[in-house]
């Protein structure tokens, strides 16, 4: 029941999060960050199997310093969603594969253009325009691809994120504790205010 | 096997005058492989051998009862971080101790015992919950390593350190039966007053407040409802102990004595392993609490 | 020699592992590294090999590499033994970021730079790394300042300024005279550089210098800053050394070199 939700637009990708760590009937912790900066222009949204969601991102999160380090340059989004699929897939076939699905969002540095990724524990990789994970998809995706266009300005994705969490407020029978949002640009990765305290009404 | 020996005594002298990387790795690097080597059963799936053996919730009949069943709780305060647990252990529906010590002191040189005494003792405090024998044997292997991290740094280890050993740890070991539930507290000059919650699936989480164990919903209620981040020391101690009484109180599984513990800047307090009974009543009558509770005959 | 110097893990009967020193020979004929303590920075400045005239110097390997984020490591010896310890070192630096979640001290990575150094003194078919390295940089969250050398052997050891590699006995000397604590940015790069050009005749186009402050990455000083410390310091050289000329031109003689009045001093010649 956890949230991961990615939208491009002109010169951003927003990844939000939810925030509930849940574990049984508990909430563990209702400020949890599902996400990790993989180097200076992508980010990595994660959710799944206890445990494996944590371990596989800090160990990709590891190997694409490290590239970086020895390499002095940095890895492309292009570059690290395929390496993060082939090691998916490299666990996939392994004796305990993670299972962790991922949304992976970047500026290019070169292109100057942003690029969105979806990949799953299955080692699937698309590239999208917006993208959803777990229960979200079913609620969220329709909103998007009626109201999501590749030219939005920043504001303008930030409002059709709103649309969307106000529809899992709506419907989705838990309380997922609010989503966090961080937005990469050309400048970096940077958290984003987002008002999750806003009431919505039913119809 | 006498293949075997033969060609474990028949190699070349010089046979091992390269070092492996990995021979190479162990000699210089600190810490050692963090799986250590156990002998396993000569069965396929481990895990459901376990879970078959030691399973009282589907088979009652199960060959080994593990000792279960806890509440714990931990959480930070404008004063530090106050951990408090019950005291019972469980083997099924049998209660086989009312008297477990299930807050364990992690990380200390001279590490004093739980010396009656009102000065603050350095280090860290793990907790227990889930199976017993692996909460007390991984937190002392966590122990030893912090006790090491010590000496080769000349410093304390700090709480995300320590906890990460031990998550590293139960990762490791998912999916082979491990069950434990623990929180580790601890002020360092580098972080703070600083907790972590760990589980046997690997899960590690920073926080400010936990309770686990099969009574956590019930300590959550209190706790929840009457936590401030500026309680005074009184308030809090008062609070933490509160909780676990109402666990203590609701769930079967947990019960005997309060086990309450500060950890501060010093280091960590013990505030007693007392009697939930004296306590209970006198909530009950001086407060006029648990009204389901008739004293009367 | 008779043999010892052939078989690696063998010590001669004098107590010598030959190819250790040979390793510190090595190292003495590699360009000059210089690292200064500062109040609250650290630079390393190097000497960097000249370049040949089809040489790219844009994309050639520096002699300052980055370890992690907060700690940077120079070197004096073999550029390709350099390149192999650099590598394990990133890796440990990382490796450690990933089993204990804090970023490595800068005493740790040292350590392990040191130790695997060591391990190469007595391991069978290895040679040791003809290298030795200034480790610089800040603790995580930590404002001290913090210089370490590592040499073939595995010895380790800390520092407030240091010199290795060609003429690090000048330099060293050179800072022992000139090091004061406490020194602010300003100075403790002048006096990097100052020290390097003690042996770097070709001045400032054969220097790279890097700086570390307290959270901070790495920060390389661009050749034209680099110039114009340069340009000071030889004008200020130039300065001194004419009022030395009117003065010894001017006064008899009047420079006194032991204050007589004392003693209880004993004099040797």
């Amino acid at each position: 029941m956890e949230v991961l939700l990615g939208i491009t637009g002109k010169d951003f990708v927003i990844l939000a999060a939810s925030k509930a760590a849940m574990r049984g009937p508990t909430i563990l912790k209702a400020e949890d960050d599902k996400t990790k900066q993989l180097n200076e222009h992508t980010l990595m949204a994660f959710s799944g199997e206890a445990g494996d969601t944590v371990q596989f991102a800090e160990y990709i999160q590891a190997n694409v310093q490290l590239y970086t380090m020895r390499n002095d340059t940095e890895l492309s989004p292009n570059a690290v969603a395929n390496f993060v699929r082939g090691e998916l897939a490299r666990s996939l076939r392994s004796r305990n594969p993670y299972t962790v699905n991922l949304l992976l969002g970047g500026m290019d540095k070169i292109s100057q253009k942003p690029h969105l990724y979806w990949i799953d524990y299955l080692a699937s990789l698309a590239p999208v325009p917006y993208a959803a994970h777990g229960y979200a998809q079913y609620y969220c995706l329709s909103t998007l691809d009626k109201h999501h266009h590749p030219d939005i300005t920043l504001e303008q994705g930030m409002k059709l994120l709103e649309m969307c969490t106000d529809e899992l407020k709506r419907r989705l029978p838990i309380d997922y504790k609010g989503v966090l949002v961080k937005v990469v640009t050309k400048d970096g990765v940077r958290e984003e205010p987002f008002d999750n305290n806003r009431i919505v009404k039913s119809a | 096997m006498m293949d075997q020996l033969v060609r474990q005594y028949s190699r070349s002298p010089h046979q091992n005058e390269f070092y492996s990387e990995q021979e190479q790795h162990d000699l210089t690097e600190g810490l050692p492989p963090l799986s250590l080597k156990f002998s396993l059963p000569p069965v396929a799936n481990h895990s459901a051998f376990l879970r078959a053996m030691t399973d009282d919730h589907s088979n009652p009949n199960c060959p080994i009862k593990l000792a279960h069943g806890t509440t714990t709780l931990a959480f930070r305060f404008q004063g530090g971080i106050i951990v408090c647990t019950d005291s019972r252990a469980t083997a099924g529906s049998w209660i086989a101790s009312q008297t477990v010590k299930k807050v364990i002191p992690v990380s200390r040189l001279s590490r004093g015992e739980d010396k009656p005494g009102s000065e603050p003792v350095p280090g860290l405090l793990g907790t227990m919950a889930g199976g017993a024998a692996d909460c007390q044997y991984w937190l002392r292997y966590l122990s030893q390593q912090c006790t090491l991290h010590e000496i080769r740094h000349k410093r304390r280890i700090t709480v995300a350190a320590a906890s990460k050993i031990l998550a590293n740890l139960t990762y490791a070991y998912k999916g082979y039966g491990l069950s434990m539930g623990t929180m580790l507290a601890g002020v360092t000059p580098q972080e703070g007053p600083a907790l972590y919650y760990i589980d046997s699936d690997g899960t590690r989480l920073p926080g400010n407040m936990f309770c686990v164990g099969s009574g956590q919903t019930f300590a959550y209620g209190v706790l929840d409802a009457n936590y401030r981040y500026d309680l005074t020391e009184e308030e809090a101690l008062e609070l933490g102990r509160r909780s676990i009484l109402a666990a203590m109180h609701r769930d079967a599984y947990s019960g005997g004595f309060i086990n309450l513990y500060h950890v501060k800047e010093e280091g960590w307090v013990h505030h007693g392993f007392n009697d939930m009974n004296p306590i209970f009543w006198k909530t009950k009558l001086e407060k006029g609490e648990f009204s389901n509770v008739t004293s009367e005959l | 020699m008779s043999g010892y110097d052939r078989a690696l893990s063998v010590f001669s009967p004098d107590g010598h592992v030959f190819q250790v020193e040979y390793a510190m020979e090595a190292v003495k004929r590699g360009t000059c590294a210089v690292g200064v303590k500062g109040r609250d920075i650290v630079v390393l400045g190097c000497e960097k090999r000249s370049a040949l005239k089809l040489q790219d110097t844009r994309i050639t390997p520096s002699k300052i590499a980055v370890l992690d984020n907060h700690a940077i490591l120079a070197f004096a010896g073999l550029n390709a033994d350099a390149r192999i310890l650099i590598d394990k070192a990133r890796l440990e630096a990382q490796s450690h970021r990933l089993t204990v979640e804090d970023p490595v001290t800068i005493e740790y990575i040292t350590k392990y730079v040191a130790s695997v150094q060591q391990r190469y003194t007595q391991s069978g078919g290895v040679r040791p790394f003809g290298i030795s390295t200034l480790v610089v940089g800040f603790d995580p969250n930590d404002k001290t300042p913090r210089l370490y050398q590592t040499e073939p052997s595995g010895i380790y050891s800390a520092w407030k300024a240091n010199a290795i590699g060609r003429s690090s006995k000048t330099v060293r000397e050179f800072l022992e005279r000139n090091h004061q604590d406490e020194m602010d940015r300003e100075q403790t790069i002048q006096l990097t550089i100052k020290s390097l050009l003690e042996v770097v005749q070709t001045g400032a186009k054969n220097i790279e210098v890097a700086i570390m402050s307290p959270g901070k990455t790495i920060e390389m000083l661009p050749d034209d800053q680099i110039e114009s410390y340069v340009k000071n310091i030889e004008t200020e050289k130039q300065e001194e050394a004419a009022k030395k000329k009117t003065r010894t031109g001017t006064t008899t003689a009047a420079i006194l070199t032991r204050s007589g009045g004392e003693s209880s001093e004993t004099t040797r010649e």
